[in-house]
C-alpha cells in the first residue's frame, strides 16, 4: 500500500467533489472487506482513500409507497436484522445471512458487494431478480442504471454508488434464494440462484431468475424465465426448468472444467428456490 | 501521517498514524496490544477479531484511520480488577485452548455473541463463532465453554 492521503468523508457532496478532483487517483472505502485485500495486493494503488463508512446519507433502509431503497453503506448484518426482509422478501435476508462470516457481515456493505463486481457476490442475484436500480452520483450529476445493465456499464472512477432500490413486492410475488458453497461459513459461492415470481391462481404470471458464479458476473437466466412463464410449478416443470438452465450453461461455460460439476449442482439449487416459491404460494410444502 | 482518536479498552488514545496502517497494525505496533493476532490477513480466519462499537470485526480489514472515534475492545480489555472475564474462565476450564493462536478472536466472538444474546442455542453459538477458524481442536470444546460462560455471566 502506498496511500498518501486519507479523508474521513462526512457528506455525499464532498465525497463526490473529491472523486471528481482526484479521478482515478482516489478510491472510496466503506466496509473494507474486499478493498483492503486489493490494496495490500496492489491490485489498486490510489493516492487518496476516502472513508464513506460514516456518511449518514448513505446509511439505512427506506420504504415509501412504491420503492424500498437501501443505502449503499448498509451492512449485511443490518439487512439481516431488518424486519423488511421477511416473508416474500426473505430471499434477500437469506442471501445476506450467508455472506462470509459474522465479522464480514458486520462490515461488508451492499454497495460494496455491487461495486466490487465479483461474479460470486451473494446479494446481487436477489437484487437483480427484484429488477433493482442502482443510483450513481458524480459531479456531472445522477445516473440511474438497472442492476442487470450495471455490469456492462459499471461505476466510473468519479462516481459514488449511493443506493440500490426496487419496487415493493405485491402479496402474490415472492423472492427466493439458494447458495452452494464448499462449507457453511467463510466460503465463496460456487453457485447462487435467486427467483422473483408472481403467481396468479397457481400460474406464473411474471418471473425473473438471476444467477451468481455461473458467468463472468451475476446475470439473468432468460431461458429459465421463458420456460416457466405461464406454467404452474410442479415436478415436471421444475425438471424442465433445470433442463433449460443446463442448456444455456452448456453454451456459456463450454470447455470450463467446472461445467460437469455445475450441471449437476444446479439441479438442487434451482429446485430449492422454486420449491421455496411454491411453499410461499401454497402456504404448505407440496412434497 | 493522520491524527486519530480512539478508545481502546476504556482508555482514550490520541495518536498520529501512517495512512497505510490497518487497525491491527495500530493495535499491535502503535499501542503494543499484541494479544490481537494476525492469521491470514484477508478476513478468512478471524484471528484478528476485535470488538468495534459493539460488533466483532476483522481488524485486518479495517483501515486504521477508519477507527477514528470508535470504541474498541481487544482481548487485553476483558480482564477486570485482576479477574478473568467469565468467557476466559470458561474457555480454560473447558480445555478449549490448545495452541492459543485463535483464542483472542474466538473469546471476543463468544463475548460479543453473549452480550447480544445471553441464551444462544447450539446452532446460534456455532454461527456466532463461525468466522473464527481453529486448526487444533474441533469446535466442540468452544461450544462447551460458551455454555459454561452463559451460566457464569448470569450469576454475575
Amino acid at each position: 500500500m502506498d496511500i498518501k492521503k486519507v479523508y474521513m468523508g462526512r457528506s455525499v457532496e464532498e465525497v463526490v467533489r473529491l472523486l471528481g478532483e482526484y479521478e482515478n487517483k482516489a478510491k472510496v472505502i466503506a466496509g473494507g472487506t474486499d478493498i483492503v485485500i486489493a490494496l495490500r495486493n496492489k491490485v489498486i494503488e490510489p493516492e487518496l482513500l476516502i472513508d464513506i463508512s460514516k456518511v449518514e446519507e448513505l446509511k439505512g433502509i427506506k420504504e415509501d409507497e412504491e420503492y424500498i431503497t437501501i443505502g449503499s453503506i448498509t451492512t449485511f448484518t443490518e439487512i439481516v436484522e431488518s424486519e423488511i426482509f421477511q416473508s416474500n422478501l426473505y430471499g434477500l435476508h437469506k442471501a445476506c445471512k450467508m455472506v462470509g462470516s459474522p465479522q464480514i457481515r458486520n462490515k461488508g456493505t451492499i454497495g460494496g458487494n455491487i461495486a466490487n463486481g465479483s461474479p460470486a457476490a451473494d446479494s446481487v442475484p436477489p437484487l437483480m431478480a427484484l429488477d433493482s436500480i442502482v443510483t450513481l452520483l458524480s459531479i456531472e450529476g445522477t445516473r440511474e442504471i438497472s442492476l442487470e445493465d450495471y455490469y456492462y456499464d459499471s461505476i466510473k472512477e468519479n462516481e459514488l454508488l449511493v443506493n440500490v432500490k426496487f419496487k415493493k413486492p405485491k402479496d402474490n410475488q415472492v423472492l427466493t434464494f439458494a447458495k452452494l458453497g464448499l462449507r457453511k461459513a467463510l466460503a465463496i459461492s460456487r453457485l447462487t440462484l435467486s427467483s422473483f415470481i408472481e403467481f396468479d391462481d397457481n400460474i406464473i404470471t411474471s418471473i425473473r431468475v438471476a444467477s451468481g458464479a455461473l458467468a463472468k458476473f451475476p446475470m439473468r437466466e432468460k431461458e429459465v424465465e421463458d420456460y416457466l412463464l405461464g406454467k404452474s410449478l410442479n415436478e415436471e416443470t421444475i425438471e424442465g426448468a433445470i433442463e433449460a438452465l443446463r442448456n444455456s450453461m452448456d453454451e456459456r461455460l463450454k470447455g470450463r472444467p467446472t461445467l460437469p460439476y455445475k450441471r449437476i449442482a444446479i439441479s438442487t439449487i434451482l429446485r430449492e428456490i422454486l420449491e421455496e416459491a411454491l411453499v410461499f404460494e401454497k402456504g404448505v410444502k407440496a412434497w | 501521517m493522520v491524527d486519530i482518536s480512539l478508545t481502546v479498552n476504556d482508555r482514550l488514545y490520541e495518536i498520529s498514524i501512517d495512512e497505510n496502517m490497518r487497525l491491527i497494525d495500530v493495535l499491535r505496533d502503535e499501542l503494543g496490544l499484541i494479544g490481537t493476532k494476525e492469521g491470514c490477513g484477508e478476513g478468512e480466519c478471524g484471528a484478528c477479531t476485535v470488538i468495534m462499537d459493539g460488533e466483532i470485526v476483522n481488524s485486518c480489514l479495517v483501515m486504521g484511520f477508519q477507527a477514528n472515534g470508535s470504541n474498541i475492545v481487544t482481548i487485553e480489555g476483558l480482564k477486570k480488577d485482576g479477574k478473568l472475564h467469565p468467557v476466559q474462565r470458561a474457555y480454560i476450564e473447558a480445555g478449549a485452548v490448545q495452541c492459543g493462536f485463535c483464542i483472542p478472536g474466538m473469546v471476543l466472538a463468544t463475548k460479543a455473541l453473549l452480550d447480544k444474546n445471553p441464551n444462544p442455542s447450539d446452532e446460534e453459538i456455532r454461527e456466532g463463532i463461525s468466522g473464527n477458524l481453529c486448526r487444533c481442536t474441533g469446535y466442540n470444546k468452544m461450544l462447551v465453554a460458551t455454555k459454561k460462560a452463559m451460566v457464569y455471566m448470569k450469576g454475575e
